[in-house]
């Protein structure tokens, strides 16, 4: 951010703070209303590296995505036993193998394989699954086993662990999440900073006249009493982050144009905040609608068609500004989807599924190995490869964060970064 | 933060002539939740004494039990024996489902209780139970049988304005409690120390007031405490019923005996005081000869927990002007306080009412440890700041059935035959202030929402955002609502 020379400026952050005060401007320049942890940062005086971080940018396919239909095992003659109506033709598959094919929504993501910067983990899932929507997105937000529960999620987890004994002073968000609540998988058992952004663009112009009002009221005379102003302190440092994340967010001028959906504005919104190089870690988006118990095929196609679409843009738009070396992008979703197609041309809560793992460090390609689909009717698939291995991946190899601390035993991390 | 200086009889009476609408709205909102304007005028009419007889009544005011505590009680024998005879594989998947029946019936637990506490007429009530049950806490994440913490609450109610040391004997009992702290654990041959230890420093007299062998002789009296099926049973077999020496005293001393023991100590009189001072009034300590005072005018009335409440809430140092507006709202208080602010029901649907809760760092049945929630400044900080803004706005969004499932839409079809039918905060809500001109309208926001008198620059900022006064009435009313949600936002509305 280069400081602007027409009007006077706050700085919002500590970076900025320290290079003003480095030349010559000393915290009297700030008024009664600096926000807290400036003033902290002038005492400790010791940035912490805010850029350059491994982050990583997780993707919910809220509804449980039918992975059958996703990575599609085109050689398979059980598969179109099980999926009479809703089988994908052989011919019309975007082929990675000789025997496993992407859903053709899905050119872009197919590209990217062929680029070798997307991987596919085949067939993830966990013991005893569950196949209620809440509690089975709580196992995987919370990384627990199917009959143990958690009250912690595992990014809330990593953060504990990762922000140990990191100063308080900072009120930058080490997570970011889209939509209007906070992930069940931030949630640690302590407080970190987490912000949460809109899902599309919202009004800028009313969000912008809202925070106004809110900073004028804190700073408008009230009680002397030592919780109302800490109470002030505390909400103009937290609106100060807003400002700065929202300022980032309109400044942002991205490579390409992304899909004009809310999925694509929010994928934008993130590559803005990593350009900017906040120091947050974990980004939550979620695309929401894969609950297909009727009608399926048209309503995945269209959700699909968004998720490639949106990722390739944002991976493009990650390269173009060279930040692509530090991101992976990670999609997960409850359960997969019963093979047995129903009555209604849907399909009914199921089991495993494939997740996509995206980024330039990456090794692409088909990891892990395809569901046997020699079932009887109604009958669910036998995961191979545990999503807690998926995370330990993630920990180990690319946070850089003892898997182990977090999951709370051993998994087994797999080649995929 | 300024020293309260203790006025010569602090603990008389507020007098006659300071009863006004100020304070009837103080004794409502720290008593309760929020000071609704109808309440307010009526405990003004009513007058000080006959308010507070109605806040404290005779009577307890008991929340009616949830239909899932019900049938899970109900069903427990039966599920105990399913358990007793399931082999090992059998054993796991039935543990699981009761542990999901468990989490079901919290959030069910949870709903209902909030639909309880919001209703102006038990509010106040409502909040002194979650007083005693910050002393006397128990976690449903140890507990792990919501029927029992069900059932632990409900005695709390039941004993919460009788004699405490008859609260403290059924608290003894409470088959939550025998869990919670291990009672069923202390074997005449091994008495676990850990109630004796809490009993004396969380519940009766505090830290300082006991020695190390007054809680190991008191766990002795302890020992055979067990339940069953949410039932207090008595192991005369693990009981040890040899002597014991207790703050100084020596003999044959069962669990009530010890709990008598205890509040003969001095430091019983004022131990309860100071907690409801802590959870009343604020972190700031009140000087030691005023809980003395009040401790002493206590036990005269035999340790009665609806003659203290009485006293206290009615008492010169309650309404002192350094106690108004100046006490950070719980996480649960700013939401009931949002509910009857803006006349709004409870929705029956956890699962978009209760998240916040644990966003905003106050999950009811979960405190964080023994001693029970922190409270004051712990309650704030960017992330829970930034989780009660989200609820403001929540409840200004219009509820999205389109998203609920069908479990959802029956509870929610429930709820509206019973009458609740306001879930968000509907375009006719601010009726009453779109007629007004922008200053009169910032005016009585602030007045309507805020503790204490809002400055004129306050106002002037939100008279500034309302605009012009002539604009067409749609946009007026949006600006409004915005208006309303900032104010609601704002570090004024967090306190009371």
């Amino acid at each position: 951010m280069s400081p602007n020379a027409s009007r006077p400026r706050f700085p919002t952050t500590r970076r900025e703070f320290l290079q003003l005060t480095g030349r010559g401007i000393g915290l009297l320049a700030f008024s009664r209303f600096a926000p807290a942890f400036l003033i902290n940062a002038a005492r400790a005086s010791t940035p912490a590296p805010e850029t350059g971080r491994p982050i990583l940018v997780l993707i919910q396919l809220a509804g449980g995505n039918d992975g059958l239909n996703t990575l599609v095992p085109f050689e398979d003659p059980n598969y179109f036993r099980l999926r009479r109506t809703l089988a994908m033709a052989k011919d019309q598959v975007i082929r990675l193998s000789g025997t496993a094919g992407l859903h053709p929504s899905c050119a872009e993501l197919g590209a990217l394989f062929h680029d070798g910067k997307l991987a596919i983990v085949q067939n993830v899932g966990y013991p005893n699954p569950n196949r209620s929507h809440f509690r089975s997105s709580e196992i995987w937000e919370t990384a627990s086993g199917s009959s143990e529960f958690l009250a912690n999620g595992w990014i809330g987890r990593y953060l504990d662990n990762a922000c140990a004994g990191a100063p308080r002073d900072s009120h930058d968000p080490m997570a970011v999440h889209l939509g209007s609540s906070v992930p069940q998988s931030f949630l640690g058992a302590h407080e970190h900073p987490t912000f949460g952004l809109g899902a599309g663009s919202g009004n800028r112009r009313e969000n912008e006249e809202n925070r106004r009002l809110l900073e004028s009221l804190c700073q408008s005379p009230g009680a002397a009493d030592d919780n109302a102003s800490f109470l002030r302190h505390t909400l103009l440092d937290s609106l100060v982050t807003e400002k700065r994340v929202q300022r980032v967010i309109g400044d942002y001028r991205p490579a390409l144009s992304y899909p004009t959906n809310a999925f694509g504005t929010s994928l934008r919104n993130v590559a803005a905040l990593i350009a900017d190089g906040l120091p947050t870690r974990v980004y939550f988006v979620p695309l929401s609608g894969f609950d297909t118990h009727s009608n399926q095929a048209n309503q995945q196609a269209n959700l699909l068609a968004t998720l490639s679409q949106g990722l390739a843009a944002f991976q493009r738009d990650l390269a173009s500004h060279h930040l692509d070396d530090q991101v992976v992008t990670m999609t997960f979703s409850e359960f997969g989807r019963r093979p047995s197609e129903n009555e209604s041309r849907g399909t009914d809560h199921g089991t495993a599924a494939p997740l996509f793992v995206m980024g330039s460090r990456v090794k692409g390609g088909l990891h892990g190995t395809a569901p046997s689909l020699d079932l009887a009717r109604n009958e669910d698939l036998a995961f191979t490869t545990d999503f807690r291995d998926v995370y330990a991946t993630m920990l180990d190899r690319w946070l850089g964060c003892p898997s182990t601390a977090v999951l709370g035993e051993k998994f087994s991390p797999l080649p995929i970064v | 933060m300024t020293a309260v200086e203790a006025p010569p009889l602090a603990w008389e009476p507020l007098p006659a002539a300071e009863w006004d609408a100020e304070a009837a709205a103080h004794l409502l909102r720290r008593t309760g939740w929020s000071a609704p304007p109808a309440e307010v005028a009526r405990a003004r009419d009513e007058g000080l004494s006959r308010t507070l007889e109605r806040l404290f009544p005779a009577q307890p005011i008991l929340c009616p039990e949830p239909p899932k505590v019900v049938k899970l009680k109900a069903d427990a024998p039966e599920l105990a024996r399913g358990l007793a005879a399931a082999d090992p594989a059998e054993l796991r998947q039935k543990r699981r489902e009761a542990r999901e029946r468990t989490q079901d019936t919290l959030q069910e637990m949870s709903i209902r209780w909030l639909q309880f506490a919001a209703r102006p007429e038990n509010a106040a009530f409502a909040k002194w139970t979650l007083f005693l049950g910050d002393v006397y806490v128990v976690s449903a994440e140890k507990v792990k049988n919501a029927a029992l913490v069900w059932q632990h609450s409900d005695l709390i109610a039941r004993h919460s304005l009788g004699a405490a040391p008859d609260l403290a004997k059924a608290m003894s009992r409470s088959p939550a409690m025998v869990n919670y702290l291990d009672l069923n654990q202390s074997r005449r041959d091994a008495p676990n120390e850990n109630f004796a230890r809490e009993l004396f420093e969380l519940f009766l007299l505090g830290e300082g007031h006991y020695a190390e062998s007054d809680i190991k002789e008191a766990a002795r009296a302890f020992t055979g405490y067990r339940q069953q099926l949410g039932e207090f049973r008595f192991a005369p077999r693990q009981h040890d019923a040899g002597p014991k020496t207790i703050f100084g005293r020596t003999g044959p001393f069962a669990g009530d005996d010890v709990i008598d023991l205890a509040y003969g100590q001095k430091a019983a009189a004022a131990f309860l005081p100071r907690e409801l001072t802590k959870f009343y009034l604020g972190e700031q300590a009140l000087p030691a000869a005023d809980l003395a005072e009040i401790g002493d005018f206590w036990r005269s009335t035999g340790f009665n927990l609806r003659a203290l409440a009485r006293r206290f809430f009615g008492s010169r140092i309650f309404f002192d002007p350094s106690f108004r507006g100046t006490f950070i709202k719980s996480p649960i208080q700013f939401y009931l306080g949002l509910m009857q602010d803006l006349h709004l029901d409870v929705p029956p649907l956890p699962r978009q009412v209760l998240p916040p809760f644990r966003q905003m760092g106050q999950m009811l049945y979960y405190p964080p440890n023994v001693r029970g929630w922190v409270g004051g400044r712990s309650w704030i900080n960017s992330a829970t700041l930034a989780a009660r803004r989200r609820v403001v706005e929540a409840c200004f969004a219009p509820l999205r059935e389109d998203l609920l499932n069908a479990d959802e839409q029956a509870e929610l079809a429930a709820a509206r035959n019973e009458g609740m039918k306001n879930f968000s905060v509907g375009d006719s809500a601010l009726g009453p202030f779109e007629a007004l001109d922008s200053a009169a309208a910032a005016d009585r926001l602030a007045a309507n929402f805020l503790a204490l008198p809002a400055s004129a620059e306050f106002r002037a900022h939100v008279r500034t955002f309302l605009g012009d006064d002539h604009v067409d009435p749609a946009r007026r009313r949006q600006r409004l609502r915005r208006a309303a949600v900032i104010l609601l936002q704002s570090p004024e509305y967090q306190l009371c």
